[in-house]
């Protein structure tokens, strides 16, 4: 595989094993050591109970979800897209955290049958061999 | 407390003069407009952000002006200097000015605004490796402003099954004011409903007039206590209130969903009314911010001048045309769309001038209450500002 040209997620201490996960094809979100709330990205304070000890820990979900907006990008601002334009983007609301919402690309193409409440399911661009970022794929 | 006096430079895509010589001029300008001295001017407050997700350098005097280089170089050791470092910059500023007056901190304030373009690409970021917030964005291929607000504005579009076309009565009225503003980039270049349309779509549904146009510019405003603006050359325009907000929820950079924006947006409202005492129904001239067309539509609904999911009818069959007698003229100064990209600058300057009876041939009767909104409903803040003491 040839490496992406793609800006390349940089882990650090509280999304490591988010992508750590990701690498596996597996999609987790950060839940609250003391609430268990989930949260994207995690922050350094819970923002549901507050605690100043969040200590998340990576939960895997399902990676179904409902599309609540997108957008075709014809043009994009970062290196590495000059040969996808024009792709789409999806800004979904993960089913079994209703509370998240994440934005990816729909690997269906550049002019796919989208709607308000379309249902998609995760999957993976891998950008090299150990990093590979969350998209999504239309469900049918 | 109020606005005394005023200077803009010309607003254009590359200044022939580095911005800090621009800002020094426009600085001087406004202090003289408002029948002072510089000497006399004892408190500078304003906001440096260079507005771009690119990686242009923000170096003081030359992509940026801070209010503590802005006095250093007009030659003042201010009482007051304080730089404001959220978003709603221009009512931001004038919190920080407003309360510095209030505390007997400064006597005279100058807020300013200083606006940069820079060479090249405007948000072109050459990015090889995304690390902090935008590690969760950037390597999908999510980024930059105009992505975050066609998401929201599809958002929109889709709950509530409205018209693209709807939008080219907001930005064509936009350039029809810019048009006729002498100091406008868009000066005497209208559009039509037809040419927006016709241009290339950006980042769907954002297409390219959505967009206000990067600019040099530079203005600055004088605030003093209604008391000291007695004794000054221009009818003062009062302060009545100011509002901000911030997202109360985590969300991705740059993700700004629908629900968010309309919440946060109402509670910025009622904040707004609550301080200024006045309501959406009293407001004369309401100018919407309008960087990207769709905070028009999220202003209107945000703050009670229609209901929510109503703006892109409402802006239809007149509504907004600043011609039709009765109509709300929400974009009556041209707004960004119709000035270039100076931030919240052209909604205020329309409120002070036409509060003052300064607005020349552009001069409105009847305007008592005005109000000038910045940015996003949810992430801005917005001022009242009225003819009279409330």
């Amino acid at each position: 595989m040839s490496d992406s040209l793609r800006p390349v997620p940089v882990p650090d201490e509280r999304s490591a094993p988010f992508w750590r996960a990701a690498a596996e094809h597996t999609l987790t979100v950060a839940c609250c050591g003391a609430c268990g709330q989930p949260t994207l990205p995690p922050d350094v304070v819970c923002p549901h109970c507050g605690s100043t000890t969040p200590e998340f820990s990576y939960t895997p979900v399902s990676g179904r979800a409902t599309v609540k907006s997108w957008t075709v990008m014809r043009q994009s601002f970062l290196p590495g897209f000059e040969s996808d334009v024009p792709f789409v983007l999806v800004d979904v609301e993960l089913a079994d955290a209703p509370q998240v919402r994440m934005i990816g690309r729909l690997l269906d193409g550049e002019d796919p049958a989208l709607h308000l409440d379309a249902q998609v399911g995760i999957a993976w661009e891998d950008l090299t061999a150990e990093v590979s970022v969350p998209a999504f794929r239309l469900m049918r | 407390m109020a606005i005394v006096g005023y200077a803009q430079s010309p607003i254009v895509r590359h200044a022939a003069q580095p911005l800090g010589a621009l800002a020094v001029q426009t600085a001087r300008a406004a202090i003289a407009d408002a029948g002072l001295t510089v000497a006399q001017v004892d408190g500078f407050v304003g906001s440096a952000l260079l507005p771009t997700a690119g990686a242009h350098a923000s170096e003081d005097g030359v992509s940026i002006v801070t209010p503590e280089w802005l006095a250093a170089h007009l030659g003042v050791e201010p009482r007051y200097a304080a730089g404001f470092s959220g978003m709603g910059q221009l009512p931001g500023s004038l919190a920080l000015g407003v309360n510095a007056l209030a505390a007997g901190a400064a006597d005279y304030v100058l807020v300013h605004r200083a606006l940069h373009n820079p060479r090249g690409s405007y948000h072109g970021n050459p990015m090889t490796h995304a690390a902090g917030a935008q590690q969760w964005t950037a390597p999908q291929g999510f980024f930059g402003p105009v992505a975050m607000i066609a998401l929201a504005y599809n958002e929109y579009l889709q709950r509530y099954a409205a018209a693209p076309e709807a939008m080219a009565t907001v930005v064509a009225e936009a350039r029809k004011n810019g048009a006729r503003i002498p100091w406008s980039y868009w000066h005497g270049k209208p559009l039509t409903a037809e040419d927006y349309l016709a241009a290339p779509m950006i980042n769907d549904p954002i297409r390219r007039y959505d967009c206000d146009i990067p600019v040099d510019g530079v203005a600055a405003f004088v605030l003093t206590s209604a008391d000291r603006a007695r004794d000054l050359p221009h009818w003062p325009v009062h302060i009545a209130g100011i509002a901000r907000s911030q997202p109360m929820t985590r969300r991705l950079p740059l993700h700004w969903p629908l629900d968010d924006i309309m919440a946060v947006g109402a509670s910025l409202a009622r904040r707004l009314w609550d301080v200024s005492g006045v309501g959406p129904d009293e407001v004369q001239l309401p100018q919407l911010y309008d960087g990207f067309s769709p905070f028009v539509y999220f202003w209107l609904e945000a703050s009670g001048f229609c209901g929510i999911g109503e703006a892109h009818e409402f802006v239809r069959d007149g509504r907004i045309d600043s011609d039709v007698r009765g109509s709300l003229p929400i974009l009556s100064g041209g707004g960004a769309l119709g000035n270039g990209r100076m931030h919240g600058v052209p909604q205020l300057l329309e409120c002070y001038l036409q509060l003052s009876g300064r607005a020349g041939e552009r001069q409105r009767e009847d305007v008592d209450v005005a109000l000038a909104c910045h940015s996003s409903p949810h992430l801005g803040g917005a001022v009242v500002l009225t003819s009279e003491v409330v």
